[in-house]
């Protein structure tokens, strides 16, 4: 047998490295087997409020790969024909996801096809925003499409950008994020119908319905 | 002091000096693979491997 000056460190040595094993399990705080726990133990002494480190298990998912480059910042210059809005949109998209950062109003136009798909009679001619699909997918960019209700689209896209069109608007609009409750917008004619880079819920449904065009993995 | 308290010294002298590696490896973040906090904590307690399971602090 040791002797009891040896004994005591033994059992000091041992919940030092229960404490050691407690911080690698991420278990900082509460009742053992935790870090605070076993530092209480070798010293009851001591009173402190245990604060835990953000752990590794509390950490949101990596981004999908293709928002690795996203930025809903990307700048929205105002339109400069009537019936480009369409052609702004997608081209501030592949922008935005930095598909191609020298598209802007001409090569949105052309990438979607003038006069077959895009023209001033019409702009852009199938309203649902197949074209605009059809042209992200050549970038190799996936994407859905859906006329949804505000709900719906506030959820998708507060987690993935895209474009949308409202029927009774007759305007597509970027769309780079939410911003509390409302839908952040980047519209190439600000202050259109009184919408500039928000979008609430009443002018989403006074303006509906929304053709919505999200980017997927 | 007896050959046992001096053995049991020297194993509590080599479990110190485990001790003071893996907690420099916390202060520098490295909890997992080489030279790290779970490294030296199987070199203090060999029995512990497999039993551990890791959720270190995030850095993000």
């Amino acid at each position: 047998m040791v002797s009891p000056e040896i004994a005591q460190l033994q059992d000091q040595q041992a919940l030092l490295t229960q404490a050691l094993r407690s911080m690698l399990e991420g278990t900082w705080c509460g009742a053992p087997p935790s870090t605070e726990a076993f530092v209480l133990a070798l010293d009851p002494t001591l009173s402190f409020t245990c604060n835990p480190p953000t752990l590794a298990s509390d950490a949101p998912p990596a981004p999908p790969n293709y928002l690795a480059r996203y930025d809903p910042s990307t700048d929205m210059p105002r339109q400069q024909a009537s019936w480009s809005c369409s052609a702004c949109a997608l081209a501030w998209l592949l922008r935005a996801l930095g598909l191609n950062s020298d598209c802007y109003e001409q090569c949105g136009i052309n990438e979607i096809g003038y006069p077959n798909n895009i023209n001033p009679t019409y702009g852009l001619m199938d309203g649902s925003g197949a074209q605009l699909q059809r042209v992200l997918y050549e970038y190799n960019q996936n994407s859905e499409q859906a006329w949804l209700s505000y709900d719906s689209a506030w959820s998708i896209y507060s987690q993935t950008p895209g474009v949308m069109s409202g029927g009774a608007w007759y305007h597509w609009v970027g769309v780079r994020g939410t911003s509390d409750g409302n839908l952040w917008v980047a519209n190439s004619a600000p202050g259109y119908d009184g919408v500039w880079d928000i979008l609430t819920r009443a002018q989403f449904n006074a303006l509906g319905p929304f053709s919505c065009v999200w980017t997927t993995a | 002091m007896t050959d046992e308290d001096q053995a049991a010294l020297t194993q509590l002298q080599t479990q110190q000096m485990y001790l003071t590696r893996a907690m420099k490896a916390a202060c520098e973040g490295r909890w997992q693979g080489e030279d790290s906090v779970e490294a030296w904590l199987y070199a203090i307690d060999p029995s512990l491997q497999g039993q551990v399971t890791a959720n270190p602090p995030s850095y993000g």
